[in-house]
């Protein structure tokens, strides 16, 4: 790769595998795919279709003791549903103040002042809530007779629900089982895996006896979930923070928001690097068993078709991942210019100069240094199956490479992801993932430095097994005897 | 005018096996050169290490005056005896792409494509995707693709081998074509035909030597002279035997003769007339490459070469 390359014949190879890529339906379906799955989502949600209808289903209590309750179980169950839609958005769009200030409003039960609430934070954001749907709707039982209402179920005939006429799909049969007052429930519906009512009906019954119980000791269950609740105050501190606010040196989610960042940051640098290594590699298969490496090497040098290849396939992935780019850091401007200003300060935390140094330098680094590593193994294989097989080592050193990743949000001091950022194999990943834990400069410069160079030695070494490996038709076991051969003196026949 | 490619004693062995052995030769300007020989006689070894794909063990390479290199990319068509194409790409994206890595610009390249696909039937191929091509288009489309540029030196690999009698005669007009337009050509075949119809020199590999290398005539001189000879006259075998290596009598009767090496025909004929012999059949049969091989490397050995088939030599 050191002697003079031609850049114009290293480019004319990048744009032919780029458009290569880029001319392919697969191409743009997988590019347009999770966008018109995403289109198709919103506009079911817009036009308020319903995939899943709400099942019709009847009480029949014979003990007249039990229905109220029941009905009122599932109430309370889809409000903390409802609560928890606001919870969540809360989570991610709002400070720890103010979802506190939500979390209020929700323990009332007015879900119209959550969204209000939503709406003065950010205009519009209440209005986005769609609330989960009732899948669940009950009705008046029609007859008091079991087996009438069987017969119903059986024959699918109809019943007056507010005005309109609609299918039985279960009924639940409350009755007394024996004379010390023990309840029975029977479910009654065709659709054998409708477990909702049952479910609730369980859950009553088990608190119900549950509260008995306490009873007969004098006790009542409104005590022990306050006792429960009260147990512990929990709270979470970290010495290094600087006090601000209210919160003072309370560990907030704000405050592990660069861990985030930087996680998924390292995750968009693994994704990169996968699929850019695989694209080399199966171009590289595809040339050396189209026999068109030959012809293009008798006019090419072979360091300009490694180059052109490396940059095609890198405009290929950041096409393919462009969409995601831009929304992505359209969100993080968006939040940082008019989000809350503590999430605004914790975006600006996260995204420091060293993360805007580091990330780019190990993003191509990473690349080069697999991409590399990918282009030889693609040399060296006669077929897919070959291809599979030389690479399966380095695919689960990049799978193992992904589990530092939730290590470094955890624990980013750790020995092992230290270690890891020095490894050259794990060091992009690692290294990105230590960022918001503020390592010192000279263990990230080092770091790059060392990565530097090994991915210097991989794409010369690439250059060479590529040569042997197309040239010579050499597959896995030419490699390895040309190893014995050059470094340990071996001859081989 | 430097000379376009000059192999001096180069060996190359590959896992301790010899493939090419102490082989010299000189490719002058302008000439169409039959690279010829059996299967791993060591061909396509010679025509890679010609073109610095592989490194010669010993000996050296001179192409266009230097060790093969950058300097000589743009000059050199070479067609592969392995072919392949780009799948997805269509006949004229596969000539352009070619011509461009080869130093010509964008619009030229699409435009001497379309030219050339035109001039070679194969205007219904121009946005035909490779795949969809039979395996002779895509192997005068690979061709058209390695001499686009118009390169002064053509190395073709087995340039015939895979294509039926009517696309090897436009192969064969190709070939012409550049040779008329004083580009220098070796090309390595299997078929003699082509070599004898083509050739100013012809270069003969077997075993990883080079056992040949001279004019297709001094080739052809070295196959043995066949005269075929009737007569019902009785002194006929005894008058022509001075002039023969051997005599064999056919079952139409006429008498099958060799010539001996000094011998020439028109001496035995004078010595007939001389000898008031009648003949009936009097036909020297032509000397071909084929006979001219079996000669000098056998028949096991040539037998290959004969078929026009085979695997990388």
């Amino acid at each position: 790769m050191s002697e003079r390359l031609n850049m114009r014949r290293a480019m004319l190879i990048a744009r032919r595998d780029y458009l290569g890529y880029i001319k392919t339906w697969g191409f743009w379906i997988s590019f347009f795919l999770p966008f018109i799955l995403g289109g198709l989502m919103l506009l079911a949600t817009r036009l308020d279709l319903d995939f899943e209808p709400a099942r019709y289903e009847a009480i029949l209590d014979d003990t007249g003791l039990h229905k109220a309750a029941v009905t009122a179980q599932y109430e309370t169950a889809y409000a903390e549903r409802e609560a928890s839609v606001f919870r969540e958005l809360g989570a991610v769009m709002l400070s720890d103040t103010q979802a506190n200030e939500l979390e209020v409003i929700l323990s009332t039960g007015d879900t119209a002042a959550a969204t209000a609430y939503l709406n003065a934070k950010t205009p519009g954001l209440g209005d986005q809530i769609k609330l989960p749907e009732r899948k669940l709707i009950f009705v008046e039982p029609p007859s008091a007779d079991i087996e009438m209402l069987k017969e119903m179920l059986r024959s699918g005939k109809t019943v007056r629900h507010e005005g309109e006429d609609v299918a039985l799909n279960g009924v639940l049969h409350i009755k007394l089982n024996n004379e010390e007052g023990q309840a029975q429930v029977d479910y009654w519906s065709p659709q054998i895996n409708a477990f909702e009512l049952p479910n609730i009906a369980k859950s009553y019954f088990r608190d119900l006896a549950e509260t008995r119980y306490l009873e007969s000791g004098a006790l009542n269950r409104q005590a022990l979930d306050a006792s429960r609740n009260g147990a512990l105050v929990y709270g979470a501190f970290n010495p290094e923070k600087v006090s601000v606010g209210d919160t003072g040196q309370e560990v907030t989610n704000l405050d592990r928001l660069p861990y985030f960042v930087a996680g998924v940051m390292a995750m968009v640098l693994w994704l990169a690097v996968f699929s850019g290594a695989y694209m080399l590699l199966t171009s590289m298969l595809e040339e050396k068993l189209n026999k068109l490496l030959e012809m293009m090497l008798a006019t090419t040098h072979f360091g300009e078709i490694i180059l052109g290849k490396l940059i095609g396939v890198a405009a290929l992935t950041i096409t393919a991942m462009l969409p995601y780019i831009l929304i992505g850091i359209a969100a993080v401007i968006g939040a940082v210019l008019f989000g809350d200003p503590e999430q605004s300060a914790a975006l600006k935390q996260a995204f420091t100069w060293k993360m805007a140094v580091f990330f780019p330098i190990f993003l191509v680094l990473g690349y080069l240094f697999y991409g590399a590593l990918f282009i030889a193994m693609g040399a060296l294989a006669e077929s897919m199956q070959d291809a599979q097989t030389i690479t399966t080592p380095i695919v689960m050193i990049l799978t193992i490479c992904v589990l530092i990743v939730p290590m470094g949000i955890k624990n980013p001091d750790s020995t092992l992801l230290i270690l890891a950022s020095w490894f050259p194999l794990s060091a992009p990943f690692a290294a990105i993932a230590r960022l918001p834990s503020d390592p010192p400069f000279w263990e990230l410069a080092l770091s790059a430095g060392f990565l530097a160079l090994l991915s210097v030695g991989v794409v010369m070494l690439a250059g060479r097994v590529f040569r042997y490996g197309v040239l010579s038709g050499a597959g896995v076991k030419g490699a390895l005897d040309w190893v014995k051969r050059k470094l340990f003196r071996r001859k081989v026949s | 005018m430097k000379s376009p490619l000059s192999i001096s004693n180069a060996s190359k062995s590959f896992a301790g096996q010899l493939a090419v052995n102490d082989v010299s030769f000189t490719v002058n300007p302008g000439e169409i050169i039959g690279f010829l020989g059996p299967n791993g006689a060591g061909k396509t070894t010679t025509l890679r290490m010609a073109l610095g794909l592989i490194k010669p063990d010993s000996g050296s390479i001179s192409l266009f005056g230097a060790p093969p290199g950058a300097h000589a990319f743009g000059r050199i068509g070479f067609l592969p005896e392995e072919r392949g194409l780009y799948k997805k790409q269509t006949a004229r994206e596969a000539i352009a792409h070619l011509a461009r890595l080869n130093g010509m610009k964008g619009k030229a390249a699409f435009r001497r494509a379309d030219e050339m696909l035109d001039r070679y039937g194969l205007s219904d191929a121009k946005r035909k995707k490779n795949k969809d091509m039979s395996k002779g288009m895509a192997q005068k489309v690979q061709l058209l693709a390695a001499i686009a540029h118009d390169p002064e030196f053509c190395i073709l690999d087995e340039p015939f081998s895979g294509l039926d009698p009517v696309n090897q005669q436009v192969l064969e007009s190709i070939v012409r074509e550049l040779a008329d337009g004083g580009r220098t050509i070796i090309f390595s075949t299997h078929v003699m035909e082509h070599a004898e119809r083509l050739c100013d020199r012809i270069i003969l590999m077997s075993g990883g030597h080079k056992v040949f290398d001279g004019t297709t005539q001094a080739a052809l001189d070295k196959a043995p002279r066949r005269l075929v000879i009737a007569s019902s006259h009785d002194a006929l075998v005894e008058t022509v035997t001075p002039f023969a290596q051997s005599v064999s009598r056919g079952d139409d009767g006429a008498y099958h003769l060799i010539m001996a090496t000094a011998a020439e025909t028109h001496t035995l004929l004078e010595a007939c007339v001389n000898g008031g012999i009648k003949l009936s059949r009097f036909e020297p049969k032509p000397q071909s490459l084929h006979e001219a091989f079996v000669a000098m490397v056998g028949e096991d050995v040539t037998r290959t070469m004969t078929l026009g088939k085979g695997g990388a030599s």
